[in-house]
């Protein structure tokens, strides 16, 4: 007898044999079978092999989703490589930052990619840098390593052993550019939360997917897992620009599931008319990425009643997952984040550690296979919030008499906007760099569309005059798209302690 | 001013940071050059909705439409006529 499947890629194998003509990813060029997506996986790990990858070593890659994006992160587990799949909106600097941190001697980049030429003329010598693509792109130059000299590999046989406890992928969350937060997964932390979601979802291989949340992305991340462990399609949509697109495409290829953060339905509510697409094969929806406001969920209940609406938290220190309200109780439980997956324990703890009274506002605390081995290469940081095995995610909330759960706040000041979690210390350090500016403090601002906007407080030095957009455009130079503060307000000077210690809460009154 | 210079005078203001016209060709994709994210397609529309008093509708809401200064100019033109 074949032994259980015990890793991802474990799973995705099985799948292949299984399931070879069935469709697995549908992007914007191509329609992938699960041979076609094995095929390619064989690629790709064949010329990492050929060029010197050893177990344990880690590769990086900045791609957008895709075909390729899967055939290269399979491709690495194939050989017994680490992920490190990062924000394809970041700018070069971060991704240089991270790719050095993570110490990986391969980067694979779309040949698309705005930063191409600025990553290729900073990278240091010894990384190899690939780029991945048809050889079409504007930006795209002096690449050591061509697409298609791995798509002229003969694909090779997975042939490594892989254990739970080897680590299968580092996944940078937000951090400072000196300190980067590398949350490291291993194969079983991961098998063990898509385990855990596959049953409360009942996922099968009739099941398809248009997915929209990029796959660096924790929540992304699971999308893709979940479905090739059970042999289910992804229809890719990079871009929830054109709601209507995106809705004629769920009813074209009448998929049965979508994922989206809070602003992805508050976007999709306010632009569309979703009664309107006909989408009677949509099974279920999913919502994670930060706290939806009831109401919303009300509305997207009653624009879509036959389609089971699964409310959900996680981080991606937990794989993802963490906890899901059952359909059958979000009217009954309205609000609330519901209970811990399978396998997993959850508990609110007050400061002193003790478990809270119902009621009681306390830190989430969670401990399971699914939890992060830590962060890479810092204790330090690892022992904050990893004690005895459980996780103390910073997210305040209080249980109901049944157990359930409700999100109260978070304790510490990132700010969450859209699907995005942001240090306000990483725009400071930018705007700092500014000649002119003498202080600055960054705050997420309430938002109907996407959670949390960004707000600096600038103090500038004496006799010294700026205009705002100036800053904004430091930040454009410096920064991801999505972390350029919305708002700026001068003012003469940050509200403080008398120790010296900025007043944040003062600021966001 | 025309339909095209008020489109880029705000693109130039809220997204670019600039007054510099050499910035933005009219011609470039805004999510492709990285000018726009979803979100600022978005707040892009309820501009047009509100500075040239058009419905944008769902069916319309598409990059042929809005992907660049051009595309926006020559919709207006046809929901104008």
């Amino acid at each position: 007898m074949a032994p259980l499947p015990t890793t991802l890629f474990d799973h995705f194998e099985t799948t292949v044999n299984k399931h070879p003509d069935s469709l697995a990813i549908a992007d914007f060029k191509q329609r992938a079978s699960y041979q076609d997506l094995f095929e390619l996986v064989g690629k790709v790990s064949r010329y990492l092999l050929e060029s010197g990858l050893k177990k344990g070593d880690r590769v990086s890659l900045v791609i957008t989703n895709s075909v390729e994006y899967a055939a290269v992160f399979y491709g690495i587990w194939a050989v017994g490589g680490v992920t490190v799949a990062l924000n394809t909106q970041a700018k070069a600097k971060d991704i240089i930052n991270w790719v050095n941190h993570s110490e990986a001697h391969w980067l694979f980049v779309d040949e698309r990619h705005q930063e191409f030429k600025a990553i290729a003329a900073e990278i240091k010598s010894d990384i190899e840098l690939i780029s991945v693509g048809r050889g079409t792109s504007d930006y795209q130059t002096e690449a050591a390593v061509s697409w298609q000299q791995i798509l002229d590999q003969t694909a090779s046989e997975p042939n490594i052993s892989l254990t739970p406890s080897d680590l299968a992928s580092i996944i940078y969350t937000s951090g400072t550019t000196g300190h980067p937060k590398g949350v490291t997964l291993s194969h079983g932390n991961l098998s063990a939360n898509i385990d855990s979601i596959l049953s409360y979802l009942e996922l099968t291989e009739q099941d398809s997917i248009l997915n929209v949340l990029p796959f660096y992305y924790s929540y992304g991340n699971s999308i893709l897992h979940t479905h090739l462990a059970v042999g289910g399609s992804l229809i890719l949509e990079n871009s929830l620009a054109y709601p209507h697109r995106v809705m004629e495409k769920m009813a074209s290829e009448a998929v049965t599931g979508f994922s989206g953060v809070p602003s992805t339905f508050a976007l999709l509510l306010g632009r569309v008319n979703i009664r309107d697409y006909g989408l009677t094969n949509l099974r279920y929806i999913t919502q994670a990425g930060g706290a939806m406001a009831p109401a919303l969920a009300d509305k997207l209940s009653s624009a879509l009643p036959d389609t089971e609406l699964f409310i959900m938290y996680g981080q991606t220190e937990a794989g993802a997952r963490l906890t899901y309200l059952p359909p059958t109780m979000l009217k009954e439980k309205r609000g609330s984040i519901g209970i811990a997956i399978p396998n997993t324990t959850i508990e609110v703890r007050s400061k002193e550690g003790k478990v809270t009274q119902p009621g009681e506002t306390g830190e989430i605390c969670a401990f399971g296979k699914n939890i992060m081995q830590g962060y890479w290469k810092d204790s330090e940081k690892t022992a904050e919030i990893i004690k005895n095995g459980w996780l103390y995610t910073g997210d305040l909330a209080h249980t109901d008499v049944d157990g359930y759960l409700y999100i109260d706040g978070r304790s510490s000041d990132m700010i969450k906007s859209g699907a995005n979690r942001i240090s306000p210390k990483e725009i400071e350090e930018v705007i700092q760099e500014i000649d002119q500016v003498l202080e600055v403090a960054v705050i997420g601002c309430p938002d109907e569309m996407l959670g949390e906007v960004i707000k600096a407080y600038v103090v500038l030095k004496k006799n010294n005059s700026l205009e705002k957009r100036v800053i904004q455009r430091h930040c454009k130079s410096n920064l991801a798209l999505y972390k350029i503060p919305k708002t700026i307000e001068f003012i003469e000077e940050l509200p403080k302690t008398a120790s010296g210690k900025i007043q944040k809460f003062l600021l966001q009154k | 001013m025309s339909s095209e210079a008020k489109i880029r005078n705000y693109i130039l203001e809220n997204y670019l940071f600039t007054d510099d016209e050499s910035a933005l060709d009219s011609a470039d994709s805004f999510l492709d050059k990285g000018i726009l994210d979803s979100t600022g397609i978005l707040e892009v529309i309820y501009f047009l909705e509100d500075e040239f008093e058009i419905k944008v509708e769902d069916t319309e809401m598409v990059p042929e439409n809005l992907d660049s200064v051009n595309n926006i100019v020559s919709f207006i033109e046809r929901k104008r006529q």
